[in-house]
């Protein structure tokens, strides 16, 4: 097959179900492939970047990356206000529209089962951050090598019995909101590298609500005043995408 | 700024890039495409993203491992051992050491 600039991909975004005129209208440029109980949102991209060759290319290339992951967030999560969506992993890319209905095909029942078990739900992130330890002022510093080692133990112990007190208070934190949600999801925090972020993340967490519940949100505000040292941040909401896949698969 | 307003109200924000690599990398469900896709290259890439999301390292260097091993707390949480034999098993078939796990 020969490969033109123009030529293009179907590129899966995520399953809807059930397909009614606010999630046709919601999908804008995208295309539902499906009928009125289960459909795939998929777009067309262009062959020259993400077909064979070039997709290896381009998964090295982390603004690539980050891009195309921004655009799939963007389709997943303009459906979400709309219907009960069940976003697909990065990486469901097909050569003709057949392709995807024959995909479809293959993994209905799996899909009207997920759709179910997620009906009017989505998720939200909450996020810890610890306050960074407080800097150590010029006019503590040592004056003797003696003197600055017994500060560097006694500064050592300190920050593990501070770790110590955190760890429980971080457990019992995520076990108020477990209790407000649906289920969760612990993921491990993420690095600086990552966030960008000074300060370091101590949870991140992802808990499944019914759309519009707010008991968890309200765990968040009580939690705040209770650890006035922790950041707690909220995100969402956004599609399921930590309980997509089924518990047991 | 309240919790709630967050929680109801705000889309994901550009901000938030890591979160959204972090779900549409490695949330989601997965599937394989009609062959378009070098699965190994997906895998590799999620892999990637995984040790910088994960970072488990260094999240246990910072004492941060307070859910392993309790699957009340974990949730759902995989195997942890999952995805080091996963990598191990793709080094192999790939004949590289795209992982530099610093131990």
């Amino acid at each position: 097959m020969t490969q033109t600039a123009m030529r293009t991909l179907w590129c899966a975004y995520a399953v809807v179900g059930p397909v009614g005129e606010d999630v046709r209208s919601a999908v804008g440029a995208f295309e539902l492939v499906g009928d009125a109980d289960v459909a795939v949102v998929t777009g067309r991209v262009p062959a020259s970047e993400f077909g064979d060759d070039a997709l290896a290319l381009h998964l090295n290339d982390r603004t690539w990356v980050e891009r195309v992951a921004m655009e799939h967030q963007a389709v997943v999560q303009q459906l979400v206000p709309v219907a009960t969506v069940v976003p697909l992993r990065f990486g469901s890319l097909h050569r003709t529209r057949d392709a995807v209905e024959e995909f479809l095909h293959v993994n209905r029942d799996g899909y009207l089962a997920a759709l179910e078990r997620l009906r009017g739900r989505v998720e939200l992130g909450v996020k810890v951050w610890l306050a960074p330890p407080p800097p150590v002022s010029p006019a503590e510093e040592a004056a003797t090598g003696r003197e600055y080692l017994e500060r560097r133990r006694a500064a050592k112990q300190e920050a593990a019995e501070r770790r110590k007190s955190i760890d429980g208070r971080l457990r019992s934190i995520h076990e108020r909101l477990l209790a407000a949600a649906e289920d969760a999801v612990l993921n491990r925090p993420q690095p600086r590298e990552l966030t960008g972020d000074p300060r370091e993340m101590a949870i991140n967490a992802a808990y499944l609500v019914a759309a519009g519940d707010d008991a968890v949100a309200v765990q968040v505000d009580l939690l705040r005043t209770e650890h006035p040292d922790l950041v707690f941040e909220v995100t969402g909401p956004w599609a399921p995408y930590n309980f997509a896949e089924e518990k047991d698969a | 700024m309240s919790s709630r307003e967050l929680a109801t109200h705000q889309g994901p924000a550009p901000a938030q890039l890591a979160d959204v690599l972090e779900r549409v990398l490695d949330k989601g469900i997965v599937v394989a495409g009609d062959i378009q896709i070098n699965l190994l290259d997906i895998e590799l890439l999620t892999i990637r993203l995984r040790l910088l999301i994960a970072s488990a390292d260094k999240a246990r260097e910072m004492g941060i491992d307070w859910w392993d091993g309790d699957p009340f707390l974990s949730g759902r949480r995989r195997d942890g051992n999952e995805l080091e034999d996963r990598l191990r098993r793709l080094e192999a078939r790939a004949g590289i050491g795209e992982a530099q796990e610093e131990r």
